[in-house]
């Protein structure tokens, strides 16, 4: 234990020095001009309603703006929106739009453009459709004010409307080359144009001159390139071939942080890994068992071993990390995480709820084995290695675990069923809340409404009392009070232990020193568009493009 | 000649045909929901209902196979799932991409084994043969993504020289097709230098020097014919191996190819782009077969106008 503490210190300096590097020069005055030259991830449509990846936001989000936005410290913040107000009975949110905004095809945006995109997701279902739930329509009051129609009050709709996804295409151009044209060629109201696009290759986007934020953006264009492998994505940054890249492989990390021309930026994801426990299946229905499984894994020597010590952080709160509205430090003073790993703690509980482990493995009163079906796949970052080491830590309590790799569509299948026929009794996964707003943790994936195959509830979890939480925070307006809403659901959760907590993984992204302005969001999501690039300091650096 | 390339051509058919019912067949046996990987893990019901029937995956897999055998003799392979674009479409700019890679590949290693095969055999337990037989057996035993990668660093990122990705210059085509070409040439060298000593081991040789012709003639002019018909099948299955290894060279230095679109399709699990890439990487081996045959029988006089 000691070692993995000492080695994660050493680690957080490294990446806290790099973090001041580009702080400091934060202050400086933006330069115009220059190609910012990013990597990125597009292996479908650039269509907004159809792509809710983090790699095609990052794409899109230069030509097409939202409503509202997410500051990367939680705050709303209006784009092509004013202001809103929320009628008394909370079901019409009114918004004031921005005057004199053109799509880039010259059309001009207005509320029609604003109802137009909003009744067309709903009609068509663009992907984000389940967000808007509730939504009944959207109505163009006048030039520039548009309602929202709720059949029931929703507090995330304005947090939601800040998803990338939910930006306001030209529906001139949608009316003319339909999903598949604007999935190649975006047409919003951003500060970038996007002027050409090969798949798979680059995309590149121009300078619009006539933005409405005046004196922006600082770039006269910014570049996408797809580079799928990561190690040349990684030679390409340290050569200066291009400007940012995310996703550092945490072994290169220690390496890339000596280069003084290279900024290195960790920070938690808004992805937290987790163990599903089917609360269906005896004893596991009983929260004691589960909070006992709980203190039985050594997050910590996850981290060390699976993330090599930097690629992921210890949980600090059930299901929501920093970053999510409501989010709330949950760990009992002194403690690295919730659930601290402390085997004899686990054993008491499991004695509590009628287990015991006479050195023959741990049985009930009856003298039956507790044995458990363990559903893991080959997939994502460290999902398997993950599943050895959650077998090995529940055997060390005399739990028998029986691991079944699945390949990804049959696991994904297996983990799709209702509770008749899920036949895993604990299965690893990872849950995003890519909207920063905890109404889809709250509602989606832990509401008795949203067992699977209706949600995302794979426990089959179902409590009063965090159903009325959920509830009462997804009507609930005012923040200061919503947010107290969330920490008592975080509270409960952690008495109730859906799920086996583990780490949350990191984000890395690295860019060269000359880059000022960029914003990276715990979501994964880059946005470079008011970036500006420090010309002197790119050229000492040897790079010219 | 004509009866041969028209058999060639029956067979091509017979092959495709062939090809694409394994390939329906491979995908269906498959498990794991199509439709649900489109949507993604956490997607409504509904929605992958919607999938499922927008894309016939609800229909009986007889049904389906008809309606693919259909399409696909017409030249429609479907639209790929993700990119929602006409599959060849996709696949035709790429296979350009590939070909020109694998082509300056091909290039650089047949020169390259020629040259040196040559040398090696000539001066055939020199220090300068070992020399050449070390590293071409270097080059035989170290994986494209080692060479490649150590060429991006030295190259790219130390010395600056070389850009890494994408395929915009003529100096984008250095390093990708070096690094393919490098590992055929090792094995071509190899092949060129076994054929060739035991061609200047022959009784014509001894005849020419008898003769009086120079040494460089006899290398040229009468050794190497002779030693290329087992060369030509060897270069015919390394360009096979070329387009194969393309997969990983792309995915390397970023070349928007074939390979890694199929690579990119199968880890997207788009099954109509993944179906049309294998399908034209197995034309293109039937296609070089054909090449390899009609070039045996140009370099053989003997086999012109033998049945095939």
């Amino acid at each position: 234990m000691t070692t993995h503490w000492t080695r994660l210190g050493a680690i957080t300096t490294i990446i806290g020095a790099a973090l001041i590097g580009p702080a400091f020069s934060q202050d400086a005055k933006p330069q115009y001009g220059g190609e910012l030259v990013l990597t990125g991830q597009l292996d479908k449509t650039m269509f907004p309603g159809r792509n809710t990846d983090a790699g095609g936001m990052d794409v899109y989000l230069n030509s097409c703006e939202t409503l509202v936005e997410l500051t990367p410290q939680s705050e709303i913040r209006p784009v092509l929106a004013e202001s809103w107000t929320t009628s008394e009975d909370k079901k019409t949110v009114t918004f004031k739009l921005r005057q004199g905004v053109t799509f880039h095809d010259g059309t001009p945006f207005n509320a029609e453009a604003v109802a137009f995109v909003f009744d067309e997701a709903i009609a068509k279902k663009f992907l984000y459709v389940s967000l808007l739930e509730g939504l009944q329509k959207v109505v163009a009051d006048s030039e520039y004010q548009a309602s929202f129609r709720l059949a029931a009050p929703s507090a995330a709709l304005i947090n939601n409307l800040a998803y990338r996804t939910m930006c306001i295409f030209s529906p001139a151009a949608y009316k003319a080359k339909g999903e598949e044209g604007l999935g190649s060629n975006i047409i919003g109201t951003g500060p970038f144009i996007q002027t050409e696009y090969a798949k798979g290759e680059y995309a590149l986007f121009k300078k619009n001159d006539k933005y409405w934020q005046k004196g922006k953006p600082y770039l006269d264009s910014i570049r996408i390139l797809f580079v799928p492998d990561i190690t040349t994505r990684l030679a390409m940054l340290e050569s200066g071939e291009v400007d940012r890249i995310a996703g550092v492989p945490n072994f290169d990390i220690p390496r890339v942080a000596k280069d003084k021309n290279i900024a290195l930026r960790t920070m938690p994801s808004l992805q937290q890994h987790y163990v599903v426990i089917n609360n269906t299946v005896k004893p596991l229905d009983d929260p004691k068992v589960r909070q006992a499984l709980n203190y039985a894994v050594d997050k910590a020597g996850i981290v060390q071993s699976v993330f090599a010590g930097i690629g992921a952080t210890l949980s600090q709160a059930p299901t929501l990390s920093p970053g999510v509205f409501g989010f709330a430090d949950m760990r009992e003073p002194g403690q690295a995480t919730i659930f601290p790993f402390d085997i004899a703690k686990a054993k008491a509980l499991l004695k509590e709820a009628g287990y015991e482990d006479k050195g023959d493995g741990l049985k009930d009163a009856q003298g039956k084995q507790l044995s458990l079906k363990l559903y893991g796949r080959k997939a994502g970052v460290g999902d398997y290695e993950i599943a050895q080491l959650v077998k090995t830590f529940l055997e060390k309590i005399g739990v028998k675990v029986e691991l079944t790799v699945l390949e990804s569509a049959t696991f994904s299948a297996a983990l799709s069923v209702g509770p008749k026929d899920a036949k895993y009794d604990l299965a690893i996964l990872s849950w995003t809340v890519p909207t920063a707003d905890p109404d889809e943790p709250m509602m989606y994936m832990t509401h008795t409404k949203a067992w699977k195959p209706a949600g995302a509830n794979r426990m089959f979890f179902s409590n009063p009392e965090t159903d009325r939480l959920a509830e009462e925070a997804h009507v609930e307006s005012d923040p200061v009070k919503r947010a107290a809403i969330v920490k008592q659901w975080m509270a409960a959760l952690l008495k109730l232990a859906p799920v086996i907590y583990l780490p949350t993984v990191n984000l890395t992204d690295a860019t060269r020193t000359y880059v000022h302005g960029g914003v990276y969001y715990p979501a994964n999501v880059y946005d470079g568009s008011f970036a500006w690039i420090d010309q002197a300091e790119r050229k000492k650096q040897g790079i010219s493009r | 000649m004509l009866k041969m390339i028209f058999s060639r051509l029956v067979f091509m058919v017979a092959a495709g045909l062939l090809l694409l019912t394994f390939l329906f067949a491979l995908f269906h046996l498959i498990p794991g929901d199509t439709a649900r990987l489109i949507a993604g893990d956490s997607a409504p019901e509904e929605l992958v209902a919607s999938i499922r029937s927008a894309y016939g995956l609800d229909q009986p897999v007889g049904a389906q196979y008809v309606a693919y055998m259909q399409k696909v003799l017409i030249g429609d392979f479907g639209m790929s799932n993700f990119s929602r674009q006409p599959v060849l479409s996709v696949v035709g700019p790429r296979l350009l991409n590939t070909i020109a890679l694998a082509g300056w590949a091909m290039l650089f290693a047949v020169m390259m084994s020629l040259i040196f095969g040559c040398i090696s055999a000539v001066r055939w337990n020199s220090p300068l043969d070992k020399s050449i037989s070390i590293v071409s057996l270097l080059g035989i035993c170290t994986p494209i993504f080692v060479t490649g990668v150590v060429a991006i660093y030295l190259f790219g990122v130390y010395l600056r020289w070389l850009p890494i990705g994408g395929m915009t210059t003529w100096r984008h085509y250095l390093m990708p097709a070096l690094t393919l070409g490098f590992a055929q040439a090792a094995g071509f060298t190899r092949m060129v230098r076994t054929c060739m000593i035991e061609s200047l081991g022959r009784e014509f040789i001894v005849t020419a020097r008898a003769k009086g012709v120079p040494e460089f003639l006899i290398v040229i002019r009468h050794a190497l014919p002779n030693a290329l018909l087992p060369i030509i099948t060897f270069f015919g299955l390394g360009l096979g191996g070329m387009l194969g290894g393309a997969a990983v060279t792309e995915s390397i230095f970023n070349w928007p190819g074939l390979g890694r679109l199929m690579v990119d399709s199968i880890l997207t699990r788009d099954l109509p782009l993944t179906q049309g890439c294998i399908f034209v990487f197995a034309m293109m081996f039937v296609i070089i077969n054909l090449i390899v045959d009609l070039l045996y029988r140009w370099a053989d006089p003997r086999l012109a106008d033998a049945q095939p």
